[in-house]
């Protein structure tokens, strides 16, 4: 049973190709699959994310709703049309330029479109640019980069052509040096997972769960075993392994019961994807509904249905999470300071609000994929989109029993991870179906559907705060109760109820602090990290608390902030002392207060009524965070000097698109003193090769790979002063190297290239000394202590960055519509080391940030997810964003970080809700109390008050 | 799905008789936009695919001198707004047309294909609903016109039959006469699908209105055409088209939107396009 094949021809970036293609292959699965033009990528499948966006007769389309065979006769482009063989394109190169890199997943479909609309429209407005790239999702840039960019090239087109930018000279640190992966990205030369194929690999496929919550009753497989191309069936009932970060409490596949919609219970391999999503659907699964916990409140309450009956004989990390069997509660995280009921006693005013935040997603544009082979003899090779391969190959051999030494872990490209990649997810499951079928190995990719309702999403949180103070705005007792919603499994939900707890009184000094955070199981999809680890979050709560209680009390909201802001002397709710090298938040309130026009004076600030049912205000939040990490969190980088005195620096953190191989490139540069150009940090980060670091989460690889990345550097400094002292008889310390140069200090006649010492000196009659130069750096985390499991007193962070943002914000009164107008955006990064990837991280975390404001959530009924698709799960777009974008950098050095530098990756997407709903509030008079602020939430909202 | 084959007859015979002789096995495939879903999600119950872009005149926009104006059921989204004729004339059909989907999607989409899909959301119905446009629909037994006012019977249903193939869109003559506006309430100001949208049509001899609504009830509905309009009362002439809106809307909740807001924002889209259309401004 073969599909009638259809012989097509179409000039392919300029060539006559033919080919024979089945009805139903679309021009993506051509391109890609068949052609391996492999720029082009597959983000959805269904025509609304444009990563496949390729141009058909000289107009961009989305190559995955076109039929190969409607292409006969066509003029296709691919991104690759772009690619000379010695230099770049205008636009290629402008996007490098401007930043508008950086996972590079989207890149090349923005190409294809902004070519297109420079063929069309020469020189497009910002409006018509922003349009014509609407079409084409980014996660990680927030767009702005693309416009500039874009607007770059066709400005110069009037004037002789777009050149790259120079840099100036001097040191690199600090400077805006180019990304490194930047050429690799613009020319789709980058290979990602999805890219991926290997000889005699073989496709998988899950089946998931229709129901919240029921038991299995059974499985049939015997008729999908029996079908053309499939190597493995795999059900729940062939494992025991258990599964987790924190918490072993997930089977690879559902065992015996399923605890959400949209757990895998069965998967399958085979020779293609179409046979094995033949033989998924030929899959037969009994169920039996259970009762279901769906909200935490349903959990908690009395006779709530056990999400983990078995809780009690789960096994986790002891001493850190305190979960309670018997109970949904995975983890309950107590913070105690001072005395709360005195406090209240001696408050002038006594405020209680309660907050809401809904699940959300990461959305990262690669959705989870992995290429899993079981090896003989026992090794596992794992190729996988993760943001931490070291994290991978301790969880899988943990899970398996396979020694950490035979397991190896590559991980290339990634194509967006934000949290969501921070664990293991796919690769368990893919090991399996490659031992099932023989060895060989399996690739899977989820489905955008599946990213959404089978991989792990943002917990849900219902806050509940209570805040005595002052008449004059001073904060005395603050009591607070969060209710995360993790869902099924508990990931890193339980750090986040722990992390969040430890910040989550806000930027500010509080005598007498109670906080009980609980991290609730739920039948609904499981929580993990996302950009910012909860921090979004408490935030929401705490800073609109702040407004509530500024409105009531009729103090002006910027000032009620600046009274309780932490400042030199006072403590953290977990007892630390706020020192000098913990930076200034004061600072940056003042200063995005200042860019928006705020005036304190005010008290109450007045909206701007601006035509028919249009009203403007302004907004401020503050935001802070620290890295959640245990205790003993490490890093290490090595460096070798190769033979034409370049450097090849190893370290396993992922560059997923965030910029920190470019930063660590310019660290290694300047302390070796080399050009940054003679500095190489390839991809892959691999656990045969790269040397250990933990993970890549929580904005902590520029600060600890950098200090690595310096120990590393000064290490290859001292072998090559301690050879070139040989050499020019000198005591190494007065050895000078610069401009990859060596020399006796004061004597600067006599110089010794690197290039004659990076492998060994020989001296003229054959003797040689010294050796290849190697260098080795280390960090880990200094001072920092567990929490007292009562109290939650101790030094849970390694550097705390703060911030805030002010926006500007208009509200159509009549259709609830927000537009954000403008936003300006001040942290105390300690150091800036890459002044445009912290921009471009800023405005990237900025529209991300939009995004939980405004627009995204998950919309559950009866347990069942229904907006698992782009179609209505909606993401920002470049017609989405505000005109006006302003950034802000504090530099009080940390004293821990490399050339005091703090890690700022998460926090511009922290507050951003908090400042947007504040601005509500001021333009409306009307308070809001739930995520998202979309049209119809405020709409409604407002009609009701 | 295997047993799938594709044809691009070129011509309307050969189609009909493709269709006709798949005996209701075959599809009509034009920009894809929706086909192309149904095929990922095995959701496509046909043997046959039949293009039909390769069709004489179905990608042309045609003005009969009378000034009947002609549109060939693969025009795309883009053919449509980005035709200063059809902008300056019938601004309820080329407003529709800009808000389907990114601009990669107006790239391929088809206002054949947009109407025979009949999401209760397309952006284009409601403008030609109200401008009287006809379908040509084309068969073994025939060819017949129907208004596109009609044509629409519940969530992607119609009166085509599983053989006909839509061959153009036709707007009459007389239709020169009206003002139209078109107005669409999304979430995202980039591509989404409408909670609701509605076009209005002014007819300044007769000073009558007329609103058509989508995405408020399965199919487009229709108010009653509101006469007597004075163009200086503009608001008291919205409010009056508003409430014969709500009169005709059947909303449901659902994951883009509740039943209320559904209403209330028909209402709202009546008062601005009278505004619009009446007061001038845009």
């Amino acid at each position: 049973m073969s599909a009638p094949m259809h012989p097509i021809e179409i000039t392919l970036n300029g060539e006559k190709v033919a080919f024979e293609v089945p009805a139903h292959r679309t021009l993506l699965q051509l391109l890609k699959g068949d052609v391996h033009l492999d720029a082009v990528k597959e983000g959805c499948g269904i025509g609304e994310c444009g990563a496949c966006t390729v141009l058909l007769n000289g107009e961009p389309v989305n190559a995955c709703l076109v039929l190969a065979v409607e292409a006969n006769g066509a003029f296709v482009e691919t991104p690759e049309i772009e690619n000379k063989s010695d230099s770049l394109s205008e636009l290629q190169q402008a996007f490098i330029d401007f930043g508008a890199i950086q996972c590079g997943f989207c890149t090349a479909g923005m190409l294809s479109s902004a070519r297109a609309l420079l063929k069309r429209t020469p020189q497009p407005s910002h409006e018509q640019i922003a349009e014509a790239i609407a079409g084409n999702y980014c996660r990680c840039t927030g767009y702005q980069p693309f416009i500039d960019a874009i607007a770059a090239v066709a400005q110069a087109r009037t004037t002789g052509g777009y050149k790259a930018s120079v840099l100036p000279a001097g040191k690199f640190v600090g400077g805006s040096t180019k990304r490194i992966d930047g050429v690799a990205k613009v020319t789709g030369s980058a290979q990602y997972v999805h890219d991926m194929v290997l000889p005699r690999m073989l496709h998988a496929r899950i089946k998931t769960s229709p129901h919240a919550s029921a038991k299995i009753v059974s499985i049939k497989v015997d008729k999908a075993k029996a079908m053309p191309g499939v190597r493995a069936v795999l059900t729940g009932a062939d494992y025991t392994y258990k599964l987790g970060l924190y918490m072993q409490d997930k089977d690879i596949l559902a065992r015996g019961r399923v605890r959400y919609h949209g757990e895998a219970v069965a998967a399958v391999a085979a020779d293609t994807l179409e046979q094995a999503e033949a033989a998924v659907d030929a899959i037969e699964v009994t169920y039996e509904p259970l009762p279901a916990a769906l909200t935490v409140h349903e959990a908690l309450a009395a006779e709530a249905p056990l999400v983990h009956p078995d809780l009690a004989s789960y096994s986790f990390m002891k001493g850190v999470f305190f979960p309670q069997p018997g109970k949904n509660i995975a983890h309950h995280q107590k913070i105690r300071k001072g005395d709360v009921e005195q406090g209240f006693k001696a408050a002038d005013r006594v405020f209680e609000f309660k907050f809401k935040n809904p699940p959300v997603q990461h959305v990262p544009m690669e959705t989870h994929t992995a290429i899993v082979q079981a090896m003989p003899g026992g090794e596992v090779e794992i190729i996988t989109s993760a943001q931490s391969p070291f994290t991978v190959r301790t969880l899988f051999s943990h899970t398996f029993g396979v020694p950490e030494y035979k397991v190896r872990v590559r991980v290339p490209y990634v194509g967006g991870g934000f949290g969501g990649k921070a664990g293991i997810h796919l690769e368990p499951l893919v090991y399996c179906l490659s031992k099932a079928a023989g060895n060989r190995p399996v690739k899977i990719i989820a489905t955008r559907e599946e990213e959404f309702n089978t991989l792990p999403s943002r917990q849900g949180l219902e806050s509940r705060i209570k805040t005595g103070v002052k008449k004059d705005g001073t904060i005395v007792a603050l009591e607070v109760e969060y209710l995360w919603d993790a869902g099924a499994y508990a990931d890193y939900g339980v750090n986040i109820g722990r992390a969040a707890a430890y910040s989550g009184a806000g930027p500010y000094c509080i005598p007498n602090c109670k906080l009980d955070s609980k991290v609730i199981y739920t039948n609904k999809i499981f929580g993990t990290a996302y950009r910012g680890f909860g921090h979004l979050e408490v935030l929401w709560g705490i800073e609109r608390n702040i407004d509530l209680i500024a409105r009531a009390l009729g103090v002006d909201p910027m000032v009620m902030r600046q009274k309780n802001l932490l400042k030199v002397g006072d403590t953290t709710i977990t007892g630390e002392l706020f020192t000098e090298g913990h930076g200034r938040p004061d600072l940056c309130l003042s200063k995005v207060a200042e860019a928006i026009g705020w005036d304190p004076n005010a008290r109450v600030q007045k909206p701007v009524k601006v035509g028919s049912g249009k009203v403007r205000a302004k907004g401020l939040a503050m935001l802070h965070k620290a890295p959640a990490m245990p205790s003993y969190t490490s890093c290490s980088v090595v460096i070798k000097m190769e033979p034409d005195a370049s450097a090849t620096l190893l370290v396993s953190g992922v560059d997923y698109g965030q910029g920190t191989y470019t930063t660590l490139a310019q660290i290694a540069a300047d302390e070796l003193k080399i050009p940054v150009e003679k500095v190489r940090v390839p991809w892959d980060a691999d656990t045969n090769f790269t040397p250990y670091d933990w993970q890549t989460v929580a904005s902590r690889f520029a600060v600890m790979g950098g200090n690595a990345t310096i120990e590393a550097a000064r290490d290859c400094l001292n072998q090559l002063r301690e050879v070139a002292g040989r050499v020019l008889c000198a005591p190494p310390e007065k050895i000078v190297c610069e401009n990859s140069q060596c020399w006796v200090e004061g004597r600067a006649e006599q110089k010794l290239d690197y290039k004659k010492l990076v492998l060994g000196y020989t001296y003229p009659n054959g003797n040689s000394i010294g050796g290849p130069v190697v260098g080795r750096g280390r960090y880990i985390a200094q001072g920092l202590t567990n929490l007292d499991p009562e109290t939650g007193q101790g030094r849970p962070a390694l550097n705390w960055t703060y911030g805030a943002h002010g926006v500007e914000i208009e509200v159509d009164t009549d259709t609830g519509e927000i537009r954000l107008l403008r936003i300006a955006s001040a942290f105390d990064a300690g150091k800036v080391l890459n002044e445009q990837q912290c921009r471009t991280q800023v405005v990237g975390g900025v529209i991300q940030g939009l995004g939980s404001a405004l627009w995204e959530k998950f919309i559950f009924s009866e347990g069942r997810m229904l907006n698992n698709s782009f179609v209505d799960y909606k993401l920002p777009t470049a017609k989405d964003i505000p005109a006006e974008m302003q950034q802000f950098f504090i530099e009080t050095p940390h004293p821990q970080g490399p050339y005091g530098a703090r890690g700022i990756a998460e926090h511009p997407m922290i507050s951003v809700p908090s400042a947007i709903g504040n601005a509500v509030a001021n333009a409306t008079g009307v308070e809001f109390f739930e995520l998202p602020l979309d049209p119809e939430r405020v709409y409604l909202t407002l009609k009701r008050s | 799905m295997t047993e799938l084959r594709y044809e691009r007859p070129p011509s309307l015979e050969a189609a009909v008789a493709l269709m006709n002789d798949a005996a209701g096995r075959a599809v009509v495939l034009a920009g894809g936009t929706d086909l192309q879903i149904k095929l990922r999600d095995n959701d496509l119950a046909a043997s046959l695919i039949v293009d039909i872009k390769a069709l004489p005149g179905l990608q042309e926009i045609h003005w009969a001198p009378s000034g009947e104006l002609t549109l060939g059921a693969a025009v795309t989204m883009r053919q449509l707004y980005e035709d200063a004729r059809i902008v300056t004339c019938y601004p309820a059909l080329a407003d529709g047309a800009e808000v389907v989907g990114s601009l990669q999607v107006r790239t391929r989409a088809t206002l054949g294909g947009n109407l025979c899909n009949a999401s209760p959301c397309m952006d284009t119905a409601p403008g030609l609903i109200v401008l009287g446009a006809k379908l040509r629909l084309v068969s073994a037994k025939g060819t017949r016109d129907v208004l596109a006012e009609g044509f629409f019977k519940h969530v992607k249903k119609t009166l085509r039959e599983p053989q006909e193939i839509c061959t153009a869109i036709v707007i009459p003559a007389a239709a020169q006469k009206l003002k139209t506006a078109f107005g669409k309430i999304k979430r995202v100001r980039g591509h989404d699908l409408a909670l609701v949208n509605a076009a209005v049509a002014y007819d300044p001899e007769a000073g009558t209105l007329r609103a058509a609504i989508g995405s408020a009830a399965p199919t487009p509905v229709v108010t009653p055409v509101l006469s007597g309009v004075n163009p200086k009362n503009t608001v008291e002439f919205g409010q009056k088209l508003a409430a014969l809106a709500l009169d005709v809307v059947k909303p449901i909740d659902d994951v883009r939107a509740s039943a209320e807001y559904r209403r209330d924002m028909a209402g709202l889209l009546c008062r601005r396009l009278v505004s619009e259309l009446l007061g001038g401004q845009k």
